[in-house]
This record gives structure tokens, sequence and C-alpha cells, in this order.
């Protein structure tokens, strides 16, 4: 039997103004295999990440479905909720009811409220499909290509060098400096380029 | 510049062009090919008796069109490295054959007509981006202000090779067409920038501060002379930079709201036509010179660098950060970072914290001895894969390798090929799986059940 959480997020009046959230967490508190439904002003929050490692830890839940803004944004912050409450961090599932839903329909309240409930329920179905993921490891080379000479380039390969790293600085022209070089004197403080 | 070229961690390689990138994070093979000189760096000295005898006098793009070098040359004399090159396109020796008089007068025989282009591999784990800009061909676009055919309408650039010290007129600001000092200098921004139909739709966000310097200049280093600026709005977001624009104003500078519609010279000056929008009424203008703010835009050979490098480009052209806000200095190529004006329009200051930004991504990943990958990438079921190798065309990335596995049957041990995927390279884009039409590639956290109960759960 699969133990889902579903949490959903009111990010402030962001979503929490056009989606009738508890009424979504209501909803959804009603599908198989769902056994905590609930929402949060700010889910990516320190009390909304307490809310669900409690909740996980409570309710032995074994998979997570937050309900709030874009994967974008939040999806690492939510799997590392997840790998703190001793879950596999793929064992997550978003379902964005910001971007694709109240920000787009925040004239028609109803309708978004329905689009939201129809967005977690496909979230609701992958992440019963779900099976743990395990990232693989790979060597690094610890050394830096920088490509273009300028003061960009330069700068950025010796903040990189003092840190104690070899850098290769690639310049297409004959000489370092860029169009930095070329300039006279730079404002605001009028001191030289060179 | 010296800096940068003294530092023991900082190998530089100039005149050098990023030929090819293969590999992922912490693990690229870079292909860099060393432009031919003609001048064996390790001999030379940089004491110029090459660059003083040569007879071919070409303009220099360095310079802006302002100033001559030789067929060899170095761009200026603060120069890193300061020895020359030979500008093979413009060389009588290896256009002709007939010459050779820097290799007979260089006293330690450094100069090598025979050097050809040498191409190396190098081993990197991160990739830093700075490529900066160019700016707008003005002089293809602007009618208005005489397509380039006055030679007395120059750009800011040339203003400051101009202004600068070691520049063609050693720090002189004089009118290019007769060489006399400007009393009347005529600036206008945005030329380029902010216009939708004749150049660009962005603000490129250095303009409006160096024209108040060049405004500032010009009163400073010519006597009894007035500077005149047109603008659209006056944009001084940066610290110290309202006062800045405040004190040019308050030395003479005088602002004009409006956008210029016409130059045209009338004896040997130019009348510049525009509309004092804040006063309503038509203003003309005789200038020695007019200064254009132009429109920064990506450097040459950024489209191609992108797919080098394989990274993404915005509609302007410059390189995708991964987030706006959150990952400004990240690409979607993991291990791939960008610094300055790559990414878009800035100044000096915001550059140089962008590359310090950059610097601390690099390091963050040079700080580990092991990289975790994002299992979220392609899987081939072996038993199922055909061999097609269909996935292979498709794949971005070119993650997916032929291999070959070994299996029985009726008691004979059978060899047969099967795609496979490099999970430092795949990332997990799905193409693969589209094109699969066994259904042995699959992307983890994406299967076809998984996606396809999605499918279910809302057509329900």
């Amino acid at each position: 039997m699969k133990r889902i959480g579903v949490f959903i997020c009111w990010c402030g009046s962001n979503i929490g103004g056009v989606v009738d959230v508890p009424g979504v967490a209501a909803e959804i508190a009603g599908i198989s295999g769902v056994l905590c439904s609930t929402d949060y002003k700010y889910m990516c929050s320190e009390p909304g990440q307490d809310k669900i490692i409690k909740a996980i830890k409570d309710d032995h839940l074994d998979r997570i479905v937050v309900a709030s803004c874009s994967p974008r944004l939040h999806e690492t912050t939510f799997r590392k909720v997840l790998e703190r409450a001793g879950l596999n961090p793929y064992m997550l599932e978003m379902a964005n009811i910001r971007e694709h839903c109240s920000w787009v329909h925040a004239s028609d309240k109803e309708a978004a409220t329905q689009k939201a409930i129809a967005l977690i329920k496909r979230a609701v179905a992958k992440v019963s499909q779900l099976e743990p993921l395990f990232a693989s490891h790979i060597p690094v080379t610890k050394r830096t290509l920088v490509v273009g000479g300028g003061i960009a380039g330069m700068q950025a390969a010796l903040d990189i060098a003092d840190a104690g790293q070899e850098v290769l600085l690639l310049e297409r022209e004959p000489t370092i400096g860029g169009k930095m070089a070329m300039l006279d004197k730079t404002f605001p403080t009028l001191d030289c380029s060179a | 510049m010296v800096a940068a070229a003294q530092h023991p961690q900082i190998k530089l390689l100039t005149y050098c062009e990023l030929d090819e990138v293969n590999g992922y994070i912490g693990n690229f093979t870079v292909s860099i090919r060393q432009k031919s000189r003609y001048v064996d760096h390790d001999k030379c000295t940089g004491c110029g008796t090459c660059w003083e005898k040569c007879p071919s006098k070409i303009t220099s793009e360095y310079d802006q069109g302002l100033g001559t070098r030789k067929a060899i040359y170095v761009n200026f004399p603060q120069a890193v490295p300061n020895k020359p090159v030979i500008d093979a396109a413009n060389c009588r020796m290896l256009n002709s054959g007939k010459c050779g008089i820097c290799q007979k007068v260089c006293p330690t025989q450094a100069v090598d007509f025979e050097q050809e282009d040498s191409i190396f591999p190098e081993s990197v784990g991160a990739i830093v981006v700075a490529t900066g800009f160019d700016l707008l061909a003005w002089d293809k676009v602007y009618g208005e202000y005489g397509y380039g055919k006055y030679p007395d309408v120059i750009t800011g650039l040339q203003f400051e090779r101009m202004s600068n010290a070691s520049g063609p007129t050693g720090g002189k600001i004089v009118r290019p067409s007769d060489g006399k000092e400007p009393k009347n200098v005529v600036f206008i921004k945005c030329v380029g920038s902010r216009d939708e139909s004749k150049g660009k739709e962005y603000c490129s966000r250095t303009c409006c501060m160096y024209t108040a310097k060049h405004a500032h200049q010009v009163l400073e280093k010519i006597s009894d002379s007035q500077a005149f600026v047109f603008y659209m709005d006056v944009r001084t977001p940066g610290k110290a930079y309202e006062e800045f624009y405040q004190r040019s104003v308050q030395e003479g500078a005088q602002y004009i709201r409006g956008r210029v519609s016409k130059i045209y010279l009338k004896g040997n000056r130019l009348i510049v036509k525009a509309a004092d929008t804040l006063l309503g009424r038509p203003v003309e203008v005789e200038a020695d010179m007019v200064v254009l703010a132009t429109a920064m835009i990506p450097s040459e050979g950024h489209a191609e660098l992108a797919q080098t490098v394989g990274i993404t480009v915005d509609k302007d052209g410059f390189f995708q950060e991964a987030h706006p806000k959150l990952r400004p200095v990240e690409t979607n190529t993991a291990g791939v970072f960008l610094a300055g004006n790559c990414q878009g329009p800035k100044d000096i200051p915001d550059t140089v914290a962008q590359s310090g930004s950059a610097a601390s991504k690099v390091l963050a990943l040079m700080s580990q001895d092991e990289l975790s990958m994002d299992p979220m990438i392609s899987n081939i079921d072996e038993e199922f894969c055909s061999g097609c190798l269909s996935c292979q065309a498709v794949c971005p990335y070119r993650a997916i390798q032929p291999e070959t596995v070994t299996y029985r049957q009726g008691g004979q041990t059978m060899e047969r090929t099967v795609a496979a995927v490099n999970s430092g390279l795949c990332q997990g884009c799905g193409a693969c799986t589209v094109v699969c039409r066994s259904g042995a590639a699959n992307l983890k956290g994406f299967s076809n059940e998984q996606l396809l109960a999605e499918v279910n759960a809302i057509c329900r």
C-alpha cells in the first residue's frame, strides 16, 4: 500500500488569493492512498518544511506531493526535505499550481480551483508509480577554462586562481584586456582601465 | 591584465580559438587552436624593431579605424603579452613572398613565416564563458545620421580610443576629418538601444554613464567647449552614478530630451536637428563632432560558440542564464558558467561582481572530489533494445554509444549491438525515448508507465 502525503502551498496570496486551497486539500484527502492532505501559507519556509518532515515521520509516509510553484524554483528544496526525513529524495512529485494555475487564471477562481485539483490528482497518480533513484558519482578535474580575456574573464580567472586552482585563460585576440583595455577613464571613479 | 598574466596558477592562451568541447561537468575535454602568430614568442623579447621597420600600414581595428598599425604589430603599448603577431592577410611576405624585413631586423630570429596553426587538447572540470560584446553596426541602419559617411560622427568607443593616452591621438580629442579640436560636441544616446524598429528592444545599461563621462571629458579637456546630450531618459541606477551625472550637468553639459531626427553637413560643421520634447519645440545645434552611444550586442561568433560549448542563447543572442534571478551565472549545461556582457549588457562594476560569482560557483565545484549526478537520465533496457541506434542520432548531448553485448542462444555465445547511455553526458532530455520503437529507452522518473498514469488521472 502506497502511503502518500500531499502538501499544498498558498504561496502567500500568489496561490491562496485565487485557488481555494483548504477546499483543494479536503478534496485531495479523499483519494485512495493519500494519508495526509494539508495546506500551509509558505511550504518552502522552515515551519513549512518541518510540517512535511513531521507528517512523514508520524504517518510513515513513503512518497510526497508538493503542490506549489514551479519545480524549477523549489524541487531541490523539497527533495532535501525528503532526504532529511529519511526518504529517497526522488519519491517527490510537484504540482505547479502557481505558474500553471493561479497566475494564469486569476480572473476565474472557481475554474482555477478545479484545475488545481486536477493537477494535484495527476501528481498523486505519478507519485504512486515512482521508484527510488540513486545518484551516480563522477570525478572532478580541478582545472578551469575561461573563454575570453576581457575584464569578465580576467576577473573570474584571478578569483579562481587566487583560491589555488589552475586556470586556462583563452583569448582569441593577440592580447588580453578586451574592450576594457580600449577605454580611457572609467565611471564613476574616473580611474584608468588598463 | 598584468596580474592575470603573472599569476602562477593562470596559463594565458592568447590568439587561440576554442574549436571543440566534449565531455561533461567535471570532465570536459576541449580542443584549442593556437592561431599562427608567425613569431616565436619564446625567442621574441618584444623589442619592437620589427614593427618599426615593417613597411605595411593597415587601419587599426583596435583603434576603431582612427589610427594605423603595421602588419606585424601589438595592439597597444601595454599589451599582454607584449609581443607581436603578424596579420597574415596584410603581410607582404606571406602574400607575395617579397619583403621579410621584420625577419631580417629581428635580433633573436623570432620571426617564422613557416609557422602553422597548432591544435592541442586540454582537460578541464569547468568552463567560464566571458566573451563580451560588440557594438551595433549603426552605419548600416541609421541613414538619418549619415550611414557613416560623415567622418566626424563617431561612436563612444572611438571617443574612448581618442581620449585614451595610448590611443591614436595620444589622448587628444580631435575631429577625425581635419584633426582640429572640436568646440561643440553633440552626444546622442540610445542609438540602437531601446529602438525596436532599427536596433534592439533592450537598454544597453552603460551608455547613460559613459556619455556623462564623455561630456565631462570634453568640458574638462577643451576650453570654451560645449557638450550637448540628446537623451530619451537618464538612467543612473548605481552607487555614486546619479552624483556623477549631476556633476557633468553642473560642469555645463546641456541635456536635451528628444531624439535626433537628422544630421547633415553644412560647410565643415554638422547640423543636428532634433525636437526638445520638454519644451515642445524643434532645436538645431551646429556641431563639430557627434558621438553616438551605440547599442551593445553579443560579440561576433557568439552563435558558433554557443554550439561548440553547448549552451543556449536568448532572443537577442546573449547567452541564457539558468534562472534570471536565482541562477544568474549558471547555464543549463552543468559545469558551464557565464560572466560579463556575454550574458547581457552590463557595466564594469556589475561585470566584476558577476565574475566573482561565477568564480565562486566554479570553486564550489572544484572543492569536491566527486560529483553526484542527477539520476533522472535515460535508461536503455538491453533486453528490448534492437540496436537500431535511432536514439544515437537524435541525442543532442552525444550521450549514446553502441555497445556489444554477449548472450547465450541454443548453447552458443552470440554477440549483438545495443545502445548504451553515458551517465555523465546524459542530461535527461528524453529525446531518445521518443524515437525508440521497441520501448527500450525510458527516462528514469519519467517512464512510459508513469507518464500514462498521469494522463489517465488527468483525463478521468
